[in-house]
């Protein structure tokens, strides 16, 4: 049995503030900043939008895209590095509030930015292990950064939730195979009750993000015997603009590949949305029977690789539900003051 | 119906800091019994209007607070509905009289608003409402405020027109030395304060305020037995109240308060008169809109003709059919439980010719309105002086 | 006073249905002065809301425009966090309304 995905549905916030607006605060260039980063604007959530109400927003588009019965989703996983709660699951709070019923397993996930993926990985073997039909996987983050920081920049806000399912009359994109690798490497790090992370500056690249997104992804291409030529799409985690694009080039994806996955360049870095939004990007103007290469990356770290197929189901439903370029139509630009108001920074 | 007025007096109202509930309550019920000519020892019973004692000063069981203030130990009620909170311990008082259960009985209305900080005052006050509403940030001056918007859309109701209920209402309070605002004020001014919750503006809005106040009424076989010299009897012949809805969203229409409608219909019945019967009226103006309102739901105006008038100066000191002589909630001042009863004082004043410069010539039958929330409770008491 | 946990588990439930439904505004006011709790979110609009089944609600417009302000503007019912918890409460979520 092949497992893959049923429906999937994103949200992100309406508000916007320019790299430019960040910058003049801070006496600095927005230019040089866009430059170096590779990020023009980000998404900004509103004061009464957390991980919960965006994660609701993405689920209920999965649900209307593909008109699956929300009492029979069986799990839901929630990854985020903004759960509302320490304790007290996200995934219950969307749970109860999509119409799902008591009859599920339901957690919430925390891997930086890859919580998500490590969700869907689980989920396909509650799948192929004939222990579930669906299963409901969400990745959100309102992503918190710490004033004058250069994470200030990126820190963005989405949600893309994924239901996933094995019957061949439904799926739109299959799971042919995944990896993952991980290893203790203290990038980026947030203590326990403390507001805003902390990173290792530039040991974020290539001891952290590179390592294993490149080794996530050079081992399943092994594993599957795939070249990068084989696929007609490629995703990467998002921290910036410039990261992506260096990791597609030395595996040797075209820029073409990557293109259509770059949601970092419209909303900076939703962090645990950020491939799967991505992802959903992708799928919006994929083709039936194409091969699509993702790897998202999580700070700590780790990096999960996924070999995915459309089916001919892809066009069936796909206008059911807000595409991504839709999200990019209705945007509100907002002046750095508002930024730290609704951040509750001031 | 009829039950007598035999004594009514008010305090100052206004911000009151030396003053403490029981002070206040003591000094509204001495002025009343003495007005009556009866003592603490005559009253069977004690019926209390009261709104935020309990969240904002922490105490309950009025009834037996006020009781053992004033030295007694009959049976004593507190009696609670929101800015209705006084008409109807009235009510209720009216209610004991004609069943013949008591005799005589006390009514007070009293609050304190002023020992706190405005937001848990506006806090507090939200509990007139619905829950829905709380949970909305939905503060009592903004349902008030997507009233006035209704009106406006439906019967071209103008801010201006809304801002003459607060000038008209000023200028009779600058007549009364209970009022808390004496200093007369202009629509440019009202245009001018900031806004509380658009479109209604601060001084569209009825104050913070202590108070207490108070009325001894007794049956009328009593009064008949102990006529006073000198002092026109003044009788209450309707007393009738009616609910709608806690919420906005659940009521039939947004411009009119069923509630007012249905009771005031209910007591012109009872008290055998029609709407332009009466001469004077208190009516519960917790925000200029609610004037407005309240003189087409009471009859005295057609649906979407008040404001005109009331902006043309038709309801003022002089005019056949005058309104709210005390300076109504906005000028006299709004603590809420003693709202209720201080109307009845106003009237009952009136209707003896003791209401010195503010006093409507030849005044003999008045209406009092007093509403709970936006419009939940409604307490109408209609007094005659022949 | 804190919001009881059980009574926003109980309005939660109740709340459920209401995500999604499109309806009108009939009457709006903006709130410059805002009760506790509401104090971040200040000025804020309350709107009566019409319902297509003809009910109607009464709840804050989020993501809003001035000129959203207006009777007759079309919304859809969303689920947004209401009442500021405090640093320790649970956390309410409601319904507010969006332009659409």
């Amino acid at each position: 049995m092949t497992s893959g995905i049923v429906s999937y549905g994103i949200y992100i916030p309406q508000f916007r503030i320019k790299v430019d607006e960040i910058a003049n605060t801070w006496g600095k260039k927005g230019k040089e900043i866009s430059r170096s980063l590779g990020v023009v604007e980000k998404s900004v959530p509103n004061i009464d939008e957390d991980t919960v109400t965006i994660g609701i927003e993405a689920a209920q588009n999965a649900l209307s895209r593909s008109g699956i019965n929300p009492e029979n989703l069986e799990v839901c996983f929630v990854g985020s590095e903004s759960h509302p709660y320490a304790v007290n699951p996200t995934a219950t709070i969307i749970g109860q509030l999509i119409g799902m019923s008591n009859n599920y397993l339901a957690a919430d996930l925390e891997f930086a930015c890859k919580a998500a993926t490590a969700g869907i990985q689980a989920t396909v073997g509650l799948i192929e292990s004939k222990k579930i039909k669906y299963g409901l996987v969400i990745g959100a983050d309102t992503a918190q950064s710490r004033p004058h920081d250069v994470l200030e920049y990126t820190a963005a806000s989405g949600a893309a939730a994924y239901i996933l399912g094995s019957d061949s009359k439904e799926t739109i994109a299959n799971i042919l195979d995944f990896t993952s690798y991980s290893s203790d490497t203290p990038d980026f790090w947030r203590r326990e009750g403390i507001r805003f992370p902390s990173h290792g500056g530039r040991f974020t690249g290539e001891p952290a993000y590179f390592t294993h997104v490149l080794g996530s992804a050079v081992k399943l291409l092994h594993k599957t015997k795939l070249k990068p030529s084989d696929f007609a799409h490629c995703i990467f985690h998002m921290p910036n603009g410039r990261f992506p694009r260096e990791a597609a080039k030395r595996l040797g994806f075209t820029e073409e590949q990557l293109k259509p996955s770059l949601i970092v360049d419209d909303i900076g870095n939703p962090y645990s949305a950020s491939s799967l939004l991505g992802l959903a990007a992708v799928l919006d103007i994929a083709k039936p029977n194409e091969k699509i290469f993702l790897v998202s990356y999580g700070s700590g770290a780790g990096a999960d690789s996924f070999v995915l197929e459309t089916t001919e189901n892809i066009k069936k439903n796909k206008n059911k539900a807000p595409l991504y370029s839709d999200f990019l139509k209705y945007k509100n630009y907002i002046s750095y003051t508002k930024y730290l108001r609704l951040e509750k920074k001031i | 119906m009829k039950v007598a007025v035999l004594g009514a007096q008010t305090t100052k109202f206004g911000e009151l800091w030396n003053n403490s509930p029981r002070a206040l309550l003591k000094e509204a019920v001495s002025g009343a019994l003495e007005e009556s000519g009866l003592k603490i020892s005559d009253m069977d019973a004690i019926f209390v209007g009261n709104m935020l004692s309990g969240i904002l000063g922490g105490q309950e069981h009025l009834g037996a607070l006020v009781s053992e203030e004033l030295g007694v130990s009959i049976p004593s009620f507190k009696i609670e509905g929101a800015c209705a909170s006084g008409g109807l311990a009235m009510h209720q008082a009216v209610l004991s009289i004609i069943s013949s259960y008591y005799e005589k009985v006390l009514v007070v209305g009293i609050e304190k608003m002023t020992d706190h900080k405005p937001e848990e005052t506006t806090s507090a006050l939200m509990g007139a409402g619905s829950d829905e509403e709380r949970a909305a940030g939905a503060t009592f001056p903004s349902l008030y405020a997507l009233i006035a918007r209704a009106h406006m859309e439906k019967y071209g109701t103008t801010e201006e027109q809304m801002a003459a209920v607060a000038v008209k209402n000023h200028y009779h309070a600058s007549l009364n030395g209970k009022a808390q605002f004496t200093f007369p004020i202009t629509i440019e001014q009202v245009l001018n304060s900031p806004c509380i919750a658009a479109p209604l503006k601060l001084l569209d809005c009825s104050p913070v305020s202590d108070g207490a106040a108070a009325v001894i009424l007794s049956a009328e076989s009593f009064a008949l037995r102990n006529k006073k010299q000198n002092v026109k009897p003044v009788w209450i012949t309707a007393s009738q109240v009616a609910t709608d809805s806690l919420g906005l969203a659940q009521r039939e229409s947004l411009t009119s308060l069923k509630a007012v409608v249905s009771s005031s219909q209910k007591a012109y019945q009872q008290a055998g008169i029609k709407a332009k019967d009466i001469h004077v009226a208190e009516v519960h103006d917790c925000f200029s809109i609610a004037e407005i309102i309240a003189m087409e739901d009471l009859g005295f105006y057609h649906k979407g003709q008040a404001a005109k008038n009331i902006f043309m100066q038709k309801t003022r000191l002089g005019e056949k059919l005058v309104i709210n002589t005390s300076g109504g909630l906005k000028a006299s001042g709004h603590p809420v439980g003693a709202t209720g009863v201080k109307q009845v004082v106003e009237i009952t004043h009136q209707l003896q010719g003791k209401a010195g410069k503010k006093q409507v010539k030849g005044a003999n039958i008045g209406l009092t309105h007093n509403v709970g929330g936006s419009g939940a409770t409604a307490v109408i008491h209609i007094l005659r002086n022949i | 006073m804190t919001i009881s946990p059980v009574k926003i588990w109980r309005n939660q439930k109740k709340i459920q249905k209401l995500i999604g439904k499109e309806g009108k505004i009939v009457s709006h006011s903006l709130v410059y002065v805002p009760p506790i709790g509401f104090e971040n979110e200040a000025p804020y609009p309350v709107v009566l809301v019409q319902f297509k089944d003809n009910k109607r609600y009464l709840a804050q417009l989020t993501d809003w425009n001035d000129n959203n302000l207006k009777i007759g503007q079309t919304v859809k019912a969303v689920l947004r966090k209401t009442r500021n918890a405090g640093d320790e409460g649970v956390i309410p979520y409601g319904i507010k309304f969006k332009p659409i």
